[in-house]
């Protein structure tokens, strides 16, 4: 699972603008001392640790990742010169996104809708919520174990493949997708509802004395007002789902291209199996086959972009939204 | 056009939208019940037969789960057979070890930034925070693997300590070590953020009070604003346990794939390359082997398990985030 | 406006028929396989070369994941064909049914740093169980220190086959490493110096290990195809009940064509 955490402070705390003399360290007691070069020491190695990352990554990626691997489809082959590059991963990463974020978003929002706005009885809403929570909380192999005896199910056959033998596979970009809608939905969800408690009273009350029924308001006031809010939440989303690996290696079948079941074009490559850019960094570490670390490292680089692209467009919108409406956007660390 | 779909199409009323906005989101809480049934239903032959021993000690896991899958389909009463203490000493020694480190060094880390770091400093920390906490889990395996576990086991694990252990395990630099060391990076970005929260939002006249009354400024920091943020501290470690205890995919990669419970006989050195496996390791280790319905039902248990734990790390985190709202500290 | 919005439907609805009725025509068979990790390579060289040859009418998904892994997959029915590498044993599920398609060497290698020549079988039997830990314990050995033994995970038929052709029987020692494929265990042995183990003879044939003579007996292709090395298996295809349709078809083209024993001359043997 990646989270991305806020992190938003008032800048004016800081000990150092403070007017008058600061007793200087020399003067401490040595208990002082050492937690101020512990406290030291922890920020620099951070940064250093985070520094030694990104290098390390950056020459990696300048020694092995050329275009043309972004470009060219993935070969079984036994030496890494002949086994092409990650395009299939890396169609593989949208799509499974694409999937994931298509069934999350309606259940997030209509969910936070819900809850915020009407949200009675009062013993369920706290119940779906809590429910929200839980998946929150579970770990990625659990859910991930759960898709698959879902999705093994017999009558679950249209949704992937079913062997000769009577035994359903099971695994597929539906199944893999459903599960990634999951570890979707609570950022989608709490920025949703963040931002729905957070529009001011009045605007709501404006539309009501207009004379707009409840459903209008949500409609055509409250969640276009949210419309960043909902921005956030599905960036957070789409970034825990491209740094999920668990679900992939269980649910996607590792077929190192994309697959497709069936004789229907677009729903049999829903059905069928393929690859991520985490499944094939595991595949080709170590800790998978591990014939190929070149491929790993070339694949990380350009998941590490991806991550990071989606960084900056949270903090992008982030600034958007407090230029435009003055609302800070509620950013959760769920 | 017939009168079902022009009703629809017709501007809702409230009733009829509330009703089908909350059947929707009854379908997210039965879905979140149906996952727990299910995972316990699939997880309920194992524990038949193993009762409360399930958690004991006895013969390797590896061995038990061997023989779960050399009986294959038709698994008779005693392939169901599992002693998993071991998995479950590996999953608490790194999860506690990995939070304990994790809460000192997110702690201080904390202070640095929000009372000590020059302004610059403090403004290239929070990409640093957000860029760590970011990463992929199999990036951060991909480093260990390649980088770690290579300088471990070739430059710190001497011959001499190789060979004192011969007789049990083997010392590849796979092991506690590397993983304690990359699940504390992992999980210490979280802690500090919300550490760093709750810091600011403790007000500033304590401080500058304590300050006022002759502490120095860090004793002030320490006596007075961390003393005074402690349940989101603590709510933060808890949210951090609950991911160190999932993490699944990285501990596969560099734990050393062998259920052993490390111990302090032979030092400390050879307890930190001990190699060990956690729960959720386990299940990424064994997950082809799930034809085999003792195997299948064994895993299915360790994740009844690692769901129970993550419900009650919520449950804490959630029991001990209630005082803060006397902070209005979001968290 | 009414009517070019109709229009427009028809359009979109027309060709997406249009696209999906070749697609529709020639649907294509699946045939699931699954389980050895030292058969993969040469399955899916078959498989790639078969899919060459019957375009659109075949498909296949090949996972690994171990011999035992596709016995079990086969026996639930999970898939078609499972690839097996070693003998039938009395624990198999009933009514499986075995059909022997190459012949291939288990090759003991070391590091490349350590080329131990020769080991007798006495000599392998006391390493893998764990008798003698120590490098200086074995005469010819480059490499000193702690012996590193490193084995395959339970469900590989590559291990069952090494216990019963070349340790006699005997179990390897617990305190081995596991690995879980093939390609893993050769790349443990690459990076160790101390490390020994055992692989088919296609992977050590690939370089970076160094294969050790058995009894006087070099571990190669040709003495594989000659027999005199004591430590030769077969590779199985294995199906529920006598293979029907479309695996009985690949399994007879792997067994019968030219185009088959071609592949399989590469790095193994052909089953005569």
């Amino acid at each position: 699972m990646s989270t991305l955490v806020p992190f938003e402070f008032d800048d004016a705390r800081a000990m150092h603008t403070g007017r008058g003399r600061r007793s200087s360290p020399t003067s401490w007691r040595w208990r002082d001392r050492i937690a101020l070069v512990l406290a030291w020491s922890a920020g620099i190695t951070l940064c250093l640790i985070a520094g030694a990352i990104v290098a390390y990554f950056a020459f990696r990626g300048v020694q092995y990742l050329r275009p043309s691997l972004l470009f060219s489809r993935p070969q079984a082959s036994t030496s890494q010169a002949g086994s092409g590059g990650f395009l299939d991963p890396l169609l593989g990463t949208m799509l499974l996104t694409a999937v994931g974020i298509v069934l999350a978003l309606p259940l997030a929002v209509t969910s936070a809708v819900w809850i915020s706005e009407y949200g009675r009885p009062k013993w369920l809403s706290r119940a779906i919520e809590s429910c929200i929570e839980i998946v929150a909380g579970t770990p990625d192999i659990v859910i991930a174990l759960f898709g698959l005896a879902v999705f093994q199910l017999s009558f679950m056959g249209p949704f992937s493949f079913k062997a000769s033998g009577g035994g359903v596979y099971g695994r597929s970009f539906l199944a893999a997708g459903a599960m990634m809608s999951l570890i979707a939905l609570p950022p989608i969800f709490a920025a949703t509802r963040d931002g729905l408690q957070a529009v001011p009273a009045h605007l709501r009350e404006a539309a009501f004395a207009l004379g707009k029924t409840r459903v209008t308001t949500i409609r055509r006031v409250l969640l276009p007002s949210v419309r960043s809010n909902m921005a956030t939440g599905v960036t957070l989303g789409i970034s825990r789902i491209i740094g999920d690996t668990a679900i992939v290696v269980l649910l996607l079948g590792e077929s190192l291209r994309l697959e497709s079941q069936g004789s229907v074009p677009g729903v049999g490559l829903l059905r069928g199996t393929g690859s991520t850019l985490t499944s094939f960094v595991f595949d080709n570490s170590p800790a998978g086959e591990g014939a190929a670390p070149q491929k790993a490292y070339a694949a990380a680089v350009v998941l590490l972009l991806f991550v990071l692209c989606l960084n900056l467009l949270v903090e992008r919108i982030g600034r958007h939204q407090e230029r435009a409406t003055g609302l800070s956007v509620a950013t959760g660390a769920v | 056009m017939p009168p079902v779909l022009a009703r629809l199409r017709k501007p809702w009323p409230d009733t009829r939208a509330e009703r089908t906005l909350g059947a929707v989101s009854c379908l997210v809480g039965v879905l979140v019940v149906g996952m727990v049934a299910f995972v316990a239903v699939h997880a309920w032959p194992t524990f038949e037969h193993n009762g409360l021993s399930w958690l004991g000690s006895g013969p390797s896991p590896e061995s038990a789960f061997e023989k779960m899958q050399s009986t294959g389909v038709d698994a008779p009463a005693s392939a169901y057979h599992l002693r998993a203490w071991p998995l479950l000493y590996g999953t608490l020694l790194t999860t506690v070890v990995a939070v304990a480190f994790a809460s000192v060094v997110s702690l201080f880390a904390s202070i640095f930034i929000v009372e000590l770091a020059p302004e610059r400093l403090r403004r290239l920390t929070i990409p640093v925070i957000r860029l760590l906490a970011s990463v992929p889990s199999v990036v951060y395996g991909l480093i260990g693997v390649l980088v770690l576990v290579p300088f471990v086991g070739n430059h710190l694990v001497t011959a001499a300590e190789k060979e004192s252990v011969a007789s049990s395990i083997e010392l590849t630099g796979a092991g506690l070590l590397v993983t304690v060391v990359i699940l504390t990076v992992m999980i210490a970005p979280i802690m500090i953020a919300l550490t760093c929260e709750a810091l600011a939002a403790v007000p500033s006249s304590w401080r500058e009070g304590a300050i006022a009354l002759g502490l120095n400024p860090l004793r002030a920091i320490l006596a007075v604003t961390v003393r005074a943020a402690r349940p989101a501290i603590v709510a933060a470690a808890v949210l951090a346990t609950g991911r160190a205890l999932g993490e699944a995919i990285m501990i596969s990669m560099v734990s050393g794939g062998r259920a052993f419970t490390p111990n302090l006989d032979h030092g400390l050195l050879i307890f930190l390359y001990s190699p060990l496996r956690t729960f959720a390791s386990t299940i990424v280790d064994f997950r082809e082997g799930l034809s085999a319905p003792a195997l299948g039902s064994s895993l299915y248990a360790i994740a009844l398990l690692l769901l129970l734990g993550g419900f009650v790390l919520s449950v804490c985190g959630y029991l001990i985030k209630l005082p803060l709202r006397r902070y209005q500290v979001r968290g | 406006m009414q009517g070019i919005r109709r229009l427009s439907v028809a359009l979109a609805v027309a060709g997406v028929l249009g696209a999906a009725a070749p697609v529709a025509a020639n649907a294509a068979t699946t045939i699931t396989i699954s389980g050895a990790t030292a058969s993969y390579p040469l399955v899916s060289l078959l498989a790639q070369k078969y899919v060459k040859l019957h375009p659109h009418k075949i498909k296949f998904k090949i996972a690994q994941g171990g011999a035992q892994v596709g016995i079990n997959d086969v026996a639930a029915g999970r898939v078609t064909i499972g690839d097996v590498s070693r003998d039938p044993l009395e624990t198999d599920p009933p009514h499986l049914v075995f059909y022997p398609i190459a012949k291939y060497g288990i090759c003991v290698i070391t590091n490349k740093s350590n080329p131990l020549a020769n080991l007798t079988s006495a000599q392998l039997i006391s390493i893998f169980t764990g008798k003698t830990r120590s490098w200086s314990g074995i005469p010819g050995a480059s490499a000193s220190g702690t012996v590193d033994l490193i084995t395959r995970t339970s469900v590989a038929g590559v291990l069952t086959n090494f216990q019963t052709l070349l340790l006699e029987n005997k179990k390897v020692s617990s305190v081995a490493s596991e690995q879980s494929s093939e390609g893993l265990m050769r790349q443990t042995v690459e990076s160790d110096p101390n490390a020994i183990g055992f692989v088919s003879n296609y992977q050590s044939d690939k370089g970076g290990v160094h294969a050790v003579s058995v009894n006087g007996v070099a571990c190669n292709k040709s003495t594989v195809t000659s027999g005199t090395y004591p430590g030769v298996a077969k590779f199985y295809e294995v199906t529920k009940k006598e293979a029907t349709g479309a695996a009985a078809a690949f399994i007879g083209w792997i067994r019968n064509s030219s185009a088959a024993r071609k592949i399989i001359s590469t790095q193994w043997v052909p089953v005569t």
